[in-house]
């Protein structure tokens, strides 16, 4: 009897338990939270069409479809969705040593389909710079497939061969497939300018690198009469006639920019919810100091650039829908993130700073998304500093 | 900084399970090697004849224990069996029962009314010749733990009622059966160190227990009963000093030298009963738990082996997937179930085949952080582990790697089921 039960025991090292936390059930948790923001996203987009009817005869538009704005964002999802656990199930086919990740590959095809930019927005013209077609059907679907192929395969699988994740996949892939366009939109001058008919230049965006003004005042040299017009022009829904509030814009409903910063509450109550229920696995610690850096950084410039009240640049900052986004969801990726607390902290007010510099002197809205690959490129660099010493020494 | 991480207990029938005597067993397999120090040799050869309580193998060293025979009958043999103290082989004696239940009487009981006049190093003596080791797991020689410098004055005697292993009820049983027994091991302990204060820690879920212990302490002098919630990780002597005291224990210091002793219940019963009862360590309290179909917590001698305990209560050794020693957190998963039980076998736990649910395997570190977050002590466990697996041994050493206390939370904790804290007790041997 001794001998055959003795070769049958498993012997391994301790501990005999585990957790219940797993790498999928994280995934899991994390895809549940983005679901829902997809979700809440496409019932507040449904009823906008887009482009609307007035846009379709005021700009001259080819080969783009109308479709309701919500329905755009779910056949983004899917897309996304579909190209990256696709390829990540030919991957675990095709290559000997690659395990599944259909979790993982899940979450980051929703945070592709998160972090694109959708919605023509009212001071979109015809033969501004602005590129119209990436922000609606079907030339979005196109953008969102090949960033989620270039993101899983460049990205996720390369750099899992590297054995380490330098970079947020999907930000990076984000970044390479729209830097032609992220070039023409805001690292051309002439967008400050007032928009000029005849030429067909100027976008009337206001340089943050001067004082905002709230309310009806004028902002300096700036193109828009005041920053609130030009944000109700960016975010306001374009069918609307209504012109909404800068909290009611910024906290509940934008209309144009990144399709996971649509609903701003929405994205605070599901990454809560989700640092709730994945306590402890999630770096919260990141989220709190990238916001405090931007609240901290915007009443800083309010004040130094005598913005005539302080609460316009900071809503601004802090609920333009890529810092919002970015700060629950991507700047917590587990992967290109630092491991010690201090480094985590220093992570987030970098990212922030970074992201604010950005804005305010490249006028790159959606700066988030570049400071955050600078921040991922420092974290082995950060993974050195704040080892603390242990006990008793 | 560090959040200690709650690990269920899953002792909700066990606690409630009174002790139970085992029986006897026809052959007796005693390790001579138990405890952490020196290695011991026998005192006795094939064919003698032993009883109950004597010694049958020693060293001359400082930091050793010796053995006892648990039962009366003959050496039949001397070779090598598995060691559940150190997951290997090492050297046992085979007794033969004859039944007759003959005693060794060399220890002589000391009354409760002589141990004032009693003199410190009778009673360190006394601790040694019975063999008392740390019955909590650490193993290492009481009397040696015990025997503080005159210099290093003692002011704080820390009971260690907190019994933090998952499953393990044992202490819990002794804490509600041996409630004045312990009581007066401590008053043993409290003469050698000269008076210190008296703190009896335990944890708020052992509800009968923690009672009992307020109430038997509570007529002794100085001596405080501290009631708290306590993680697993806080049943650690280092952890729970801290928890209850506030301060921390340089690693490599002996905890003397900060003026704090902590002792296990279990060695505390085992020093009252050879003082007051003149009975060396021939048995101790194990929990039976786990994939069992009755939970048990029994008083069985040292060098049972543990088949017979598994198969005189039905349990399907054919069944049986893996029998951990010592707690499923730090202890061992055993080679064979002939191994036989040791003075640090406070539990077997056995975890079944059929009811084992295979864990996702072990994937890529996906730098989460929650093993940093979690480690007690303030580790860096993925660190450690990347050093190690780099062979970058001075580098893991830079990192602290000697001040693991083995709790196994970092591997507990890790989504990707990295074995961290195997491979970090595995580095440091």
């Amino acid at each position: 009897m001794s001998n055959e039960s003795t070769s049958e025991l498993v012997v391994k090292s301790a501990p005999h338990i585990t957790g219940t936390m797993s790498k999928n059930r994280l995934m899991q948790y994390t895809f549940v939270a983005l679901l829902a923001i997809t979700i809440v996203t496409a019932i507040l987009w449904w009823p906008v069409m887009c482009p609307t009817d007035a846009q379709i005869s005021s700009l001259t538009l080819t080969n783009i479809w109308q479709l309701p704005l919500g329905a755009i964002v779910l056949i983004n999802a899917l897309v996304a969705i579909g190209v990256a656990v696709g390829i990540d199930a030919l991957f675990y086919k095709v290559v000997s040593d690659s395990e599944l990740n259909t979790w993982s590959s899940a979450v980051f095809g929703l945070i592709v389909t998160l972090s694109f930019s959708l919605g023509i927005p009212s001071m979109a013209n015809a033969t501004d710079v602005m590129p119209i077609d990436t922000l609606t059907a079907p030339m979005a679907f196109v953008y969102v497939a090949l960033i989620s192929l270039i993101g899983l395969v460049l990205f996720k699988k390369m750099q899992g061969i590297a054995g380490r994740k330098f970079v947020n996949p999907a930000a990076a892939a984000k970044f390479l497939v729209l830097i032609p366009f992220i070039g023409s939109v805001f690292l051309t001058p002439d967008h400050f300018a007032a928009y000029d008919p005849a030429t067909g230049t100027g976008l009337g965006v206001p340089h943050l690198a001067g004082p905002l003004g709230g309310g009806s005042a004028a902002i300096g040299t700036n193109g828009a009469a005041s920053f609130l017009t030009y944000l109700q022009s960016c975010f306001a829904n374009p069918a609307a006639t209504n012109t909404p509030d800068l909290n009611s814009l910024m906290i509940l409903e934008k209309f144009h920019g990144w399709t996971g910063g649509a609903c701003s509450i929405a994205v605070i109550i599901a990454g809560i919810a989700l640092f709730v229920v994945a306590r402890k696995y999630v770096k919260w610690k990141i989220t709190l100091a990238y916001f405090a850096s931007i609240a901290v950084m915007s009443l800083i410039f309010a004040t130094a650039y005598a913005d005539t009240d302080l609460t316009t640049r900071l809503l601004f900052e802090i609920f333009i829908g890529s810092s919002i986004f970015l700060g629950f969801f991507m700047a917590t990726d587990p992967a290109t993130t630092p491991l010690t607390n201090i480094g985590q902290i220093i992570f987030g007010v970098g990212l922030g700073i970074l992201t604010i510099l950005i804005q305010t002197y490249m006028n790159f809205f959606g700066g988030a998304l570049l400071a955050l690959l600078i921040m991922n490129l420092t974290v082995p660099l950060l993974d050195r500093v704040g080892i603390h010493k242990p006990f008793g020494r | 900084m560090t959040n200690l991480v709650e690990i269920k207990e899953h002792k909700d029938k066990a606690r409630m399970t009174p002790i139970e005597v085992f029986p006897d067993p026809k052959t007796a397999l005693v390790l001579t090697y138990q405890h952490t120090g020196a290695t011991n040799t026998p005192l006795v050869s094939v064919g003698d004849t032993v009883v109950i309580g004597q010694k049958i193998a020693d060293s001359k060293e400082r930091v050793s224990a010796p053995v006892h025979s648990p039962i009366s009958g003959k050496v039949v043999k001397i070779g090598d069996i598995y060691n559940s103290c150190y997951a290997e082989c090492s050297e046992a004696i085979w007794i033969e029962n004859d039944g007759k239940k003959t005693k060794d009487k060399t220890l002589t009981p000391i009354s409760e009314s002589e141990l004032s006049t009693t003199s410190n190093d009778v009673l360190l003596k006394r601790i040694r010749e019975a063999g008392i080791i740390g019955l909590g797991g650490a193993g290492f020689p009481t009397s040696v733990k015990l025997s503080v410098p005159k210099d290093k004055p003692i002011k704080n005697l820390i009971v260690n009622a907190a019994e933090g292993e998952p499953y393990d009820t044992a202490d819990e049983r002794l804490m509600i059966e041996k409630t004045e027994n312990l009581v007066r091991g401590v008053r043993v302990i409290r003469k050698i160190l000269g008076n210190p204060k008296v703190i009896v820690a335990t944890k708020i879920s052992k509800v009968e227990a923690a009672l009992k212990l307020q109430e038997a302490f509570g007529k002794e002098p100085d001596t405080e009963v501290v009631i708290k919630h306590l993680t697993y990780q806080q049943g650690d002597a280092s952890v729970l000093q801290k928890a209850i005291l506030k301060y921390e224990t340089p690693p490599g210091k002996r905890s003397y030298e900060m003026g704090t002793i902590v002792q296990n219940v279990a060695t505390i019963n085992a020093i009252a009963n050879a003082v007051y009862d003149g009975e060396p360590l021939i048995s101790r309290v194990t929990t039976l738990n786990g994939d069992v179909p009755e939970p048990k917590n029994l008083l069985v001698k040292i060098g049972t082996p543990i088949s017979n305990i598994l198969t005189q209560y039905n349990i399907d050794t054919n069944d049986i997937r893996q029998v951990i020693v010592g707690g499923v957190m730090m202890g061992n998963a055993i080679q064979t179930i002939e191994a036989p039980v040791t003075k640090r076998t406070s539990s077997l736990i056995v975890l079944s085949k059929s009811k084992y649910k295979p864990d996702q395997p072990t994937t890529p570190c996906i730098h989460c952080s929650k093993c940093i977050s979690s480690c007690p002590v303030r580790l860096h466990p993925i660190l450690i582990y990347n050093a190690i697996m780099k062979g970058d041994i001075a580098k893991a050493e830079k990192l602290w790697v000697k001040d693991c206390i083995a709790c196994g939370t970092c591997s507990y904790v890790c989504p990707s089921r990295l074995p961290l804290s195997g491979i970090i007790c595995a580095s440091r041997h």
